[in-house]
């Protein structure tokens, strides 16, 4: 059989990836071309005209503040919640992996936010940060707790990233799980006989094995922190005082509550290229760890 | 064995997709009931929209045109623009005033010669053709709790008596002496803030326009300006006596509204949209709006602000037919001057209305106090001209100066900053 | 004996220690489903004053439940939900897992562009591509409010974050030399594919089944875009009225909440088993 030839390579490429292409191309990458169209034109969102402005809304939004402010702010907070996001879900995998009773229960447990979608997890937060925590520090006197986190600015993205991590923690512990399965018990066994504790062979061992579920994790947890929304929304609206808008609010509030339908398609793209140089940048580092590895 | 079952599971999801797409399209076509015609009318009021459906099912079985009523938590311009890009309208919208501004040129039919137009002053015209049909009257004021208040002073409350600023501390330093420590509430969202009370500032300008230009020029000296000064005077008296004063913008609209509905506030600023949330705590029915306390001569502190309140227009475009907005028309005409139409506004939702042929029954008491001022004509326009980012952008400001992170003069600073940096709106 | 002993110890302080961490931050996981499932059963009245007694000032109260299943139209929207999950997620895995190993496998150009694009795709904000893809497949195809085209979108989406774990997972977990051996053996590419590198997917499948699904059923602005007539509405659409900007019923968010919750928990259970199997260590042997 000539696996060389071009129309073989066509043939193959088809049959497993045809539809997928299709699929893929027809839904987001039509769409997103037309996306970009419409970054030249000054479009309302509702009215029939839309007139041709060339790169005009780029220019505004390399102009607009608050954009570039809400950019730095959801560098801020991606950062410190895909820290923590990933290593509270290494430690749950590690936990739940390591052969305790009812691990199979703690699992589902850690998992349970997941069950949750994303706009109904923020006002149940926002109920329990306003309300639950509110009254459990007017109960016992706790002085941190009997006014709401949300009220400060510090706060507000405390929060945020408390609930980040409380929501995402369980998704990437299961990629983590994956990952130490994978990792097969003879390996561990040949390890332990030549002497190596069990955090020695975690660090050692285990870890590097793991690589291509740390570059998931990863690049999984730094672009849903970029594109952060449906939490923002319901859990802080950006308040207090605008100080917890993150970028993609402002993107759609530029676009629909300000009607500048261009220029908030416009900022739209540049976060897009910004999470695109951040993601395939990691992406592409840990690829190079793993082959070394 | 393996790929037998994979070929039965594409089998059935494939099956299940088809018949799910074949269901879909049988009863999710046009959907016309039994010949009749089928309009799509578009809520934005969800206070009402139990309401709104179970007319909807009346309306249809009574006139055998099948009406849908559909609502969306997403900001109406955003669903409306999703809508518009997708050519598939609703026959009927309800936007607020200034979206009528906006949409009218492109999307609204021509209403003109309608028989409810002459029966109201609040219709919205845009290029000499109404296009915006006024759905109910709301105001702004200070909403008050009576029975809080007289259980302190054991006096009968007569608002009419706490029109300055003076007259109104007085009473509060009575209430806060008879055990009522914080008889105050302030809401802290931005669309309050900002779009309800901040706007009362230029409503209240003798020149209202000839005010926003200046403010655009950034020759408005709001530092200066006596209408600002008395609002804020009347604000810092609300923050001092605010049951949240040590965390003002962390104080929740429904706790808030729960305790004023109880009784353990007596005032908060608000509107009478706010009695739909009132409604859900044991509240007091012996409650009402007054216009916010200033010492002032000019007249403005015995008027409340507001007018019409949520526009329907309808679509104009080939997605809708001739019938289709025969009947729109109809169903409008119904509202206004069937005995069921009235009916449904006053007693079921209980608006206001804002139709002259209709009387009002039922209604709750905030409404009655907003009815009692538009009869008598004391009601001060809306401003409708607002820029889009205005309550964002300022209420963002004022919530600083709630929290106590700016003064006065900060805060008059960043809304002439404000306003000398937008686009003025074109009216 | 004397290290023995203290090596047993050891591992049965760390034990403890384990547990000990496990459960705390079990209880700071389940906190906000504990107050849901509090709240629930009080009036909305008594959730604002006392979010946390137990049972409120106005007693213990079923009425969020009926109401909440009355309000959402519950039997339509949850045979709505459950099919597009369903096919939503079949299709995902099929094309997503087939196009990894293709990728995988072959060092060509096309395939390199390939999963370049969908990695880049993963970060497009929603926002970017909402009225764009109203605008082409409403307004100039005209094929919203169907079911399947909503089954296509999901699919569409949710094909580049697929076909990245599976990528990842056949890179490491599929040995290629059991591939080589079935070609000896006289298979082809496809029947290779299905008869062993599939089978030893399961428990990446079962991993990308849980987390699409989940995605899918609870999912909202897509599919308030895709399907605006009611008899379509999927149950995040049909609770939208509950909360808004201006007013949020806690109480039947809440009870919409659990109701929704329920399907997707047995689901997990169901598949727990063969994400827990693992696959690899059996493979090799």
């Amino acid at each position: 059989m000539k696996t060389n030839t071009m129309s073989y390579k066509c043939r193959q490429f088809l049959m497993f990836a045809g539809v997928t292409t299709a699929v893929f191309v027809a839904v987001v990458i039509v769409p997103f071309l037309y996306g970009i169209y419409l970054t030249l034109t000054s479009w309302d969102g509702v009215s029939k005209q839309k007139p041709f402005v060339g790169l005009a809304n780029y220019a505004a939004t390399f102009a607009d503040g608050a954009y570039w402010q809400a950019m730095g702010r959801t560098f801020l907070y991606s950062v410190i919640a895909v820290v923590l996001v990933n290593v509270v879900a290494f430690i749950l995998a590690f936990l739940v992996t390591s052969g305790v009773k009812g691990q199979n229960f703690f699992r589902a447990g850690f998992f349970t936010p997941n069950l949750i979608g994303g706009i109904v997890l923020g006002y149940i937060w926002k109920f329990v940060f306003n309300r639950a925590f509110v009254a459990m520090g007017n109960a016992f006197s706790i002085g941190a707790l009997s006014t709401s986190w949300l009220a400060t600015t510090g706060g507000a993205m405390l929060c945020l990233i408390i609930v980040s991590v409380w929501q995402y923690a369980g998704y990437m512990m299961l990629i983590y799980v994956a990952g130490f399965m994978s990792v097969s018990e003879d390996v561990l066994e040949a390890a332990r006989i030549d002497g190596c504790t069990d955090s020695q062979s975690i660090l050692y061992v285990s870890v590097p094995l793991m690589a291509s579920s740390f570059v998931q994790c990863l690049f999984l947890t730094v672009t849903r922190c970029f594109m952060v929304y449906d939490v923002n929304l319901s859990l802080t609206n950006g308040e207090p005082f605008n100080s917890s808008v993150m970028a993609a609010m402002h993107v759609y509030n530029q676009a629909f509550t300000y009607k500048n339908f261009g220029v908030g398609q416009a900022e739209a793209l540049v976060l897009f290229v910004v999470c695109a140089v951040v993601g395939v940048l990691q992406v592409y580092i840990g690829k190079k760890g793993e082959v070394s590895a | 064995m393996k790929k037998k079952l994979l070929a039965v599971t594409l089998a059935a999801a494939m099956a299940a997709s088809m018949t799910a797409c074949g269901s879909s399209s049988t009863d999710g076509g046009e959907g016309t009931a039994a010949g009749g015609v089928s309009i799509t009318v578009f809520n934005s009021k969800i206070e009402v929209q139990a309401q709104f459906e179970e007319m909807a099912k009346e309306y249809s079985e009574a006139t055998g045109v099948n009406v849908e009523v559909y609502y969306s938590n997403d900001t109406v311009a955003a669903h409306l623009a999703t809508k518009y890009s997708s050519n598939d309208p609703y026959t009927l919208s309800m936007v607020d005033a200034k979206d009528v501004y906006t949409l009218a040129e492109d999307h609204a039919a021509d209403m003109t010669g309608e028989k409810w137009v002459e029966n109201t002053n609040y219709a919205i015209s845009v290029g000499g053709k109404v296009v915006g049909f006024p759905v109910c009257v709301e105001a702004r004021g200070l909403i008050y709790n009576a029975d809080a208040i007289e259980g302190i002073t054991g006096e009968k409350f007569n608002p009419e008596d706490y029109a300055t600023l003076d007259a109104f501390q007085g009473l509060l330093e009575k209430l806060a002496a008879g055990g009522m420590e914080n008889p105050t509430g302030i809401m802290k969202e931005d669309w309050s803030l900002a779009g309800h009370f901040l706007s009362e500032v230029y409503e209240m300008q003798e020149d209202v326009d000839g005010f926003i230009s200046a403010l655009h020029a950034g020759t408005a000296d709001l530092a200066n300006n006596a209408k600002w000064n008395g609002k804020m005077d009347y604000f810092d008296t609300m923050m001092k006596y605010n049951y949240a004063a040590d965390s003002a913008i962390a104080a929740e609209r429904e706790v808030s509204e729960q305790k004023l509905a109880e009784g353990e506030i007596a005032f908060m600023f608000g509107g009478n949209w706010d009695w739909s949330m009132i409604n859900a705590y044991d509240h007091s029915d012996n409650m009402g709006i007054m216009p916010v306390p200033e010492n002032t001569s000019d007249g403005t502190n015995k008027k409340l602000v507001g007018g019409g309140s949520k526009y329907f227009f309808i679509d104009s475009s080939e997605n809708t037919s001739d019938e289709q907005r025969q009947a729109a028309k109809d169903f409008l005409n119904w509202l206004v001057f069937d005995q069921a139409g009235n009916s449904f506004l006053t007693e079921k939702c209980a608006l206001v209305p804002a139709y002259s042929n209709i009387a009002a029954a039922g209604l709750d008491p905030l409404s009655v106090s907003v009815k009692s001022y538009a009869d008598a004509g004391n009601l001060i326009d809306n401003y409708n001209y607002l820029p889009d980012d205005h309550f964002s952008l300022c209420g963002a400001a004022f919530q600083k100066y709630l929290a106590g992170q700016t003064d006065r003069a900060g805060l008059a600073s960043e809304i002439e900053n404000y306003w000398s940096s937008t686009t003025p709106v074109e009216h | 004996m004397n290290a023995n002993e203290r090596a047993a110890r050891n591992k049965k302080i760390n034990h403890a220690v384990k547990i000990f961490i496990l459960i705390a931050l079990f209880v700071c996981f389940i906190f906000p489903f504990v107050l849901v499932v509090i709240n629930v059963f009080k009036t909305k009245a008594d959730i604002t004053s006392d979010p946390l007694a137990l049972v409120g000032a106005h007693g213990f109260t079923m009425a969020n439940f009926p109401e909440a299943m009355k309000k959402m139209n519950f039997g339509r929207s949850f045979f709505n939900s459950a099919i597009i999950t369903i096919c939503s997620t079949v299709f995902t895995i099929l094309l997503s897992s087939m196009t990894a190993f293709v990728i995988v496998r072959n060092n060509w150009k096309v395939c390199g562009a390939l999963m370049g694009l969908m990695i880049a795709s993963m970060v497009i904000p929603f926002q970017v591509l909402m009225i764009p893809m109203v605008s082409l497949y409403g307004g100039v195809l005209g094929i919203l409010n169907h079911r399947a085209t909503l089954i296509f979108m999901h699919v569409g989406f949710s094909l580049s974050m697929a076909t990245f774990m599976f990528h990842g997972a056949i890179k490491t977990n599929v040995p290629v030399a059991l591939e080589e051996a079935a070609t000896i053996d006289g298979c082809t590419r496809w029947q290779t594919y299905w008869q062993i590198v599939f089978p030893l997917l399961k428990s990446t499948i079962a991993t990308v089944a849980i987390i699409d699904a989940m995605g899918f059923w609870n999912d909202y602005l897509l599919p308030s875009l895709v399907l605006t007539k009611k008899e379509l509405y999927t149950i995040p659409i049909a609770t939208q009225v509950f909360y808004g900007t201006y007013s949020t019923d806690i109480g039947l968010v809440m009870a919409a909440l659990l109701l929704a919750m329920l399907p997707i928990l047995i689901l997990y259970v169901l598949l727990q088993r063969y994400i827990v199997e693992g696959v690899t260590s059996g493979a090799v042997k």
